[in-house]
């Protein structure tokens, strides 16, 4: 039928139209003519394939597969698009991220019509990085800016899409309006004005070269102070600002090392002064039982010196000294068997004969004048013989002179309690009821 | 200047690739001839 030729013509001819907007990279263009030329006839597979690949150009992926999937069911064999399909499944995990961008845009544009202008920006940045020919989402992300009135960040995106697709009319509209913000527009203005002001050059039009001058002493010293004070400046704005930068650098290496240093020095002082700290305390425990054991010796050395002199007055038959250095005897510092054997057997001796002793000291005492002494006397010669109501009765006769009625009471109770009978008992009765 | 919000209501979301199979279904394929031989059956008929 003639009106289905002429129909593959006309798809034919935009289909061409298309490949050569594509070509120059007028992707919107291209798009267009091939939307058209399928129109005309869906089997024109050429167009349909360019179509998917303009639009997987322009990052949407999805519309690419949607195009070639159809061109494979209209023509399952010999079709350029099975290796498009197969490119792009061939690459494990690449469906997969650009799945992910375009959902990702999605979530933008949903952030960004619901006021929520920071995660949005976020998210488009993170997709236009991951795929640089993303046009919407580098026109939405332009758009945002410019609402902030960041028109210089804006031109970076839309300059990034027209490099995709250049006759893109929304990245030129904002572009446009990008250039009015930030004075570029006026820049391209004077530069185009330049471009067309230069006249044709006519036969007759001699060109005269720039003349040669030569150089006067003057001239000469002025060029080489000029050469010096621009060398200056350039040491003082662009070599001494690197160099400085470079030693506060090392500076600050150093710095931080004489920090690690410090800090190292500071932890081994802490430790040094536990030890330190530890070691004193075991010191002093030391020092401590050392003077324990200095003050243990001493009595124990005064001990042996008054066995000594014990020995000398039982020997020398002299009873009293004998007796008084006897209450000063404490046995349990004697260790020594020898010793203790010739202590116990002076003991024998006052248990004999040295409470007498006792008792004749104590009585000296108290005639001298001395009570305390007498209290000694007495209850030491009690120790050696405690059964001896005599004394039992001086000791509480004593206390009494002392006003110390307390004691005295408990003497002669004692003494009526455990000898009632005796002479003593009776003379305490006395004494306790004239007292 | 613009409306940032009237541009932004212009956006549409982009396709996603969960979708195609839907965008294949509903995918209008019918071109110049389809609708020609429509017109020319329709023609017959009267």
């Amino acid at each position: 039928m003639d009106y289905m030729k002429r129909n593959r013509q006309i798809a034919n001819s935009l289909y061409n139209l298309g490949l050569e907007k594509a070509k120059l990279r007028d992707l919107t263009g291209a798009i267009s003519c091939l939307k058209k030329s399928l129109r005309f006839d869906k089997y024109q597979m050429d167009a349909r394939n360019l179509l998917g690949l303009v639009f997987y150009e322009m990052g949407e992926t999805a519309h690419a597969l949607t195009q070639w999937v159809i061109s494979m069911n209209l023509k399952p064999t010999d079709n350029l698009a099975d290796s498009y399909l197969e490119e792009i499944q061939r690459k494990p995990g690449q469906l997969e991220q650009e799945s992910q961008m375009l959902k990702t845009y999605n979530q933008a544009l949903w952030q960004i019509q619901n006021d929520n202008e920071d995660l949005a920006v976020f998210q488009l940045t993170k997709v236009v990085d991951a795929n640089p020919r993303f046009v919407k989402a580098h026109i939405l992300l332009a758009l945002i800016y410019m609402s902030n009135e960041d028109y210089v960040k804006a031109g970076k995106y839309l300059y990034r899409v027209l490099q995709v697709d250049k006759n893109n009319p929304k990245a030129q509209r904002y572009m446009s309006i990008v250039k009015q913000n930030t004075g570029r527009e006026e820049v391209e203005k004077k530069k185009l004005k330049n471009a067309f002001s230069h006249r044709q050059m006519e036969d007759d039009d001699i060109i005269v070269p720039p003349e040669y001058k030569e150089n006067t002493r003057w001239g000469s010293i002025l060029n080489i102070i000029a050469g010096f004070i621009i060398g200056m400046l350039v040491i003082f704005f662009l070599v001494m600002p690197a160099n400085s930068k470079s030693l506060n650098t090392a500076h600050n290496q150093e710095l931080i090392q004489y920090s690690q240093k410090i800090n190292d020095l500071n932890q081994q002082l802490t430790t040094k002064t536990e030890e330190y700290d530890s070691l004193k305390i075991q010191s002093d425990q030391m020092t401590e039982e050392l003077s324990t054991i200095d003050a243990a010796h001493q009595a124990q050395l005064q001990q042996y010196q008054t066995v000594i002199q014990l020995i000398q007055a039982y020997q020398g038959e002299d009873l009293m000294t004998t007796v008084q250095l006897y209450t000063t005897l404490d046995i349990s510092l004697i260790s020594d068997q020898s010793v203790l054997d010739i202590v116990n057997a002076i003991t024998q001796e006052m248990t004999t004969n040295g409470y007498q002793a006792l008792e004749e000291l104590g009585t000296s005492a108290w005639n001298g004048g001395n009570l305390e002494q007498a209290v000694a006397y007495y209850e030491k010669s009690l120790e050696i013989k405690p059964d001896n109501p005599g004394v039992m009765y001086l000791l509480g006769r004593v206390y009494q002179q002392m006003e110390n009625e307390e004691q005295a009471s408990l003497w002669f109770g004692k003494l009526i309690e455990e000898y009632p009978d005796s002479r003593q008992a009776g003379q305490a009765r006395t004494a306790m009821g004239g007292a | 200047m613009i409306d940032f919000d009237e541009e932004i209501a212009r956006f549409q979301p982009s396709l996603e690739v969960e979708e195609i199979e839907d965008a294949i279904v509903k995918a209008d394929l019918t071109d110049m001839t389809d609708i020609m031989i429509q017109m020319m059956k329709g023609l017959k008929e009267e």
